[in-house]
């Protein structure tokens, strides 16, 4: 038996993030040079000692699957436990797609059983951070909690924006209100609870019971459990963590890797950051290149300029090319005199020559509407043509055409 | 066949040419010695062969092997972790019958049993002193199509200076039959030089090793190769591709500094055929503001704030704010401190160079060795 396993939520679309999830999913998403979001979790779960992991996967799986494989990088091949990825299944009686976060994990009590756990973590597979979830577990156990959940502070200003909860000053949560109009609290749910495993397991058959439900963890189950006074604290968190589901937040994410004042060391040796390796040989910098402020990783190719950006693997910059405050990732090419200014350029992308994709808030026509230009997977941006701030390019555009 | 698979097995030395570089190999063999900002040396001969289908290698080590057991573990990162074949690491062994190898046929003698017992029909062996992208594949069709006992692999090169008393040079007749084989060949212009890489069937091997040992023969090309030409049809094959050859510290730099030209890095990275190595999950590199860095070859985990120009820098390398680093080969996790000065330097693994410190050569490399503090 396991006495903790996790269970990570991938299910989701990531709609909002709409060019980059065309064909994958939010949690296999690049970030950060050289990793995927999903990794953050997963190489939190290894570093605390979490050794079985369930994904649980719904929309365009094949990218994430692939990703995961036997789960070897992030040492999750294991004999007993490991990572195993958990699409929806048909059975006997019929199949359901899952219908909500916590119909999800209903559907894999079988998986979870298997275990014996005495407690199980609820992980989504879209945010960037780091935590030790085992100290997470033992502050559970010594509230002796039936769900602990994990909460930061965050500005009172946007305190409407997150699910908040009001906890007394022992911790134990006394109220939970999903996106606020009037906050109570600023301490914002981060979406990481620890169960103890009898408690979930009842709340979830009541759950799936009810045909009222939305079958969601933070709709249903937190209220439920709360309702029926439950024990429920609030573990609060401090360091650096971010929802990436908008593409500003995946932009500023991004860039806060470039930001000595921020706490989000990807290099620290002590809590690594797993990812699969892309296998190419070290990055080139010409002689005539100028690289800033900037993260750059295995077989790139910078001849030009590259300022506040982050190139992931194989990215080439042509000369006299400049890439500044932008997200590069696997495989795109910018070619000779392209210009590329506040943007995300996904994967395979082709910026041609003389190309101008976004620009500064400051070049912007109107500022107002200026914002992270966007081009999609495997896009060719044509030869002299110009794509503007806020831009989402899902399709080619030709030599020469403009696209805002 | 259903699988691309070479129906041939591959033997490694990872030793041979240790005493070209003395330097570097104080600590590790020739085979784990770091190249190319990410590699050890093993890594082209391994991959190549993974590359082309092999999937049953044998790596025969003499000394000084804990680097490069280390750096193999279960050969998965080269896809090699199987239950049929895969790789197999030879430790050294010395007893009563067995002393410390010296020559190939000594080595093989060793493994002589375990040979036999294998289901491929062609041997392999390669040393690891020279890098490139070499493809097994064809020299296996080509070996096949000849009709050859034996074929093996040259280059049309000038000797390397400090390889002239440790090398093998060829004749072939306008057939490619090799009709001479010089052993520790002086002369001065292009010559066949052996790369050291053959074919044969198994079971000529077997039989060649069990016969060398019982008339005492130590060296496979000298001893069963060079005395039986006439017996045997040994084929040379030409390899004109990109290599980088180590034959000495100078080399060593020298090698280094060519992948600086783009032309020869996709030539030695060639992309239908990657070549792998131990992950070591380090970040991506971080490039400061107010740094510099010019025509340099940069793995990932490396911190750059001060000037770097012309270098190969390997994993890990923190460069610090003022300080000037030209014309360098910097290992693993190097740091360079604030104001320091390098030029022609290598340093070996864990190096730190300190504060202010100046160590320039204008030419030839100064060396500093592996966890030194200057």
């Amino acid at each position: 038996m396991k006495e903790c396993i996790a269970m990570l939520l991938a299910g989701g679309q990531g709609s909002r993030l709409y060019a980059l999830t065309q064909r994958l999913a939010k949690p296999a998403v690049p970030f950060g040079g050289k990793y995927r979001i999903i990794d953050f979790p997963l190489s939190n779960c290894v570093n605390s000692g979490i050794d079985t992991v369930g994904i649980l996967t719904q929309y365009q799986p094949l990218v994430l699957n692939e990703y995961i494989g036997n789960g070897q990088p992030w040492d999750l091949d294991r004999l007993y436990g490991g990572v195993h990825v958990l699409p929806p299944y048909q059975t006997a009686t019929g199949s359901d797609w899952y219908k909500g976060t916590a119909n999800a994990i209903y559907q894999n009590i079988n998986f979870i059983e298997r275990y014996e756990p005495e407690y199980v973590v609820i992980l989504s597979g879209d945010h960037i951070y780091k935590m030790d979830y085992s100290k997470m577990l033992e502050f559970h156990k010594a509230h002796n909690a039936d769900c602990t959940i994990a909460v930061m502070e965050v500005p009172w200003e946007e305190a409407s924006r997150f699910g908040i909860m009001t906890a007394d000053e022992e911790g134990t949560i006394t109220r939970f209100q999903e996106k606020p109009k009037n906050p109570e609290s600023n301490l914002a749910s981060m979406g990481i609870y620890i169960f103890t495993w009898t408690k979930l397991r009842k709340y979830l058959a009541e759950d799936e019971a009810d045909p009222a439900s939305d079958n969601d963890f933070g709709k249903n189950i937190i209220p439920n459990m709360l309702a029926a006074n439950e024990h429920m604290v609030a573990y609060p968190f401090e360091g650096y963590w971010k929802d990436v589901g908008t593409i500003d937040s995946l932009w500023e994410a991004n860039m806060d890797l470039l930001d000595p004042n921020v706490a989000l060391n990807v290099g620290d040796d002590d809590w690594r950051i797993y990812s699969r390796n892309s296998g190419m040989p070290g990055h080139y910098i010409g002689t005539d290149a100028d690289v800033q402020n900037s993260m750059i990783t295995e077989g790139c190719q910078v001849h030009g300029k590259v300022e506040k950006s982050v190139l992931f693997a194989g990215v080439k910059v042509g000369a006299g090319a400049v890439v500044e405050e932008s997200i590069v990732m696997p495989g795109a090419v910018i070619e000779e005199g392209a210009h590329v200014s506040y943007a995300i350029v996904a994967e395979n992308v082709v910026v041609k020559k003389d190309a101008v994709v976004g620009c500064t808030k400051e070049q912007a026509e109107e500022p107002d509407k200026w914002g992270i230009a966007v081009i999609g997977e495997g896009v060719t941006i044509g030869v002299g043509a110009k794509v503007g701030p806020k831009a989402m390019v899902v399709k080619n555009v030709e030599d020469g055409d403009n696209q805002w | 066949m259903v699988n691309v698979n070479a129906n041939a097995l591959g033997i490694i030395f990872p030793n041979s040419y240790d005493n070209l570089v003395p330097e570097l190999v104080q600590k590790r063999t020739m085979a784990s010695v770091p190249f190319a900002s990410r590699y050890r040396m093993i890594d082209f001969t391994l991959s190549a062969m993974v590359n082309a289908g092999i999937d049953n290698v044998t790596v025969v080590t003499r000394e000084n092997y804990y680097s490069l057991m280390d750096h193999l573990g279960s050969g998965r990162e080269w896809d090699l972790a199987r239950k049929r074949g895969g790789l197999t690491i030879i430790p050294p062994y010395a007893q009563a019958r067995n002393k410390l190898y010296h020559g190939r046929v000594e080595a093989l003698s060793g493994i002589v049993g375990m040979l036999e017992k294998q289901k491929e029909k062609y041997v392999i062996i390669s040393d690891c002193n020279v890098a490139c992208s070499f493809d097994y594949a064809a020299f296996i069709d080509a070996h096949v199509a000849s009709g050859a006992d034996v074929s093996m692999v040259y280059e049309r090169t000038v000797i390397p200076e400090a390889a002239k008393a440790d090398n093998y040079t060829l004749t072939v007749d306008e057939d490619g039959r090799v009709t001479e084989i010089l052993t520790n060949d002086y002369r001065n212009g292009v010559q066949n030089l052996s790369m050291n890489i053959y074919i044969m069937e198994r079971e000529t091997l077997v039989t060649m090793v069990k016969d060398a040992m019982v008339r005492n023969l130590v060296y496979f090309e000298r001893d069963i190769l060079a005395r039986n030409l006439q017996l045997l049809h040994v084929q040379g094959y030409e390899y004109e591709g990109y290599r980088a050859r180590i034959s000495d510290l100078k080399s060593y730099f020298d090698e280094n500094m060519r992948l600086l030209d783009p032309a020869n890095l996709a030539q030695l990275f060639v992309e239908k055929r990657p070549v792998y190595t131990k992950i070591r999950d380090d970040a991506p590199t971080c490039y400061m503001a107010g740094s510099s860095v010019k025509n340099s070859l940069v793995a990932d985990g490396c911190v750059l704030e001060g000037e770097v120009e012309n270098c190969v820098l390997f994993r890990g390398v923190k460069i610090a704010a003022g300080a000037k680093v030209k014309n360098c080969v910097l290992m693993q996790d190097t740091v360079v401190e604030a104001g320091a000065e390098l030029d022609h330097v290598v340093t070996d693994k864990n190096v730190t160079i300190t504060e202010g410190k100046k160590l320039t050569s204008d030419s030839f490399p100064v060396y500093v060795g592996k966890g030194h503090k200057v």
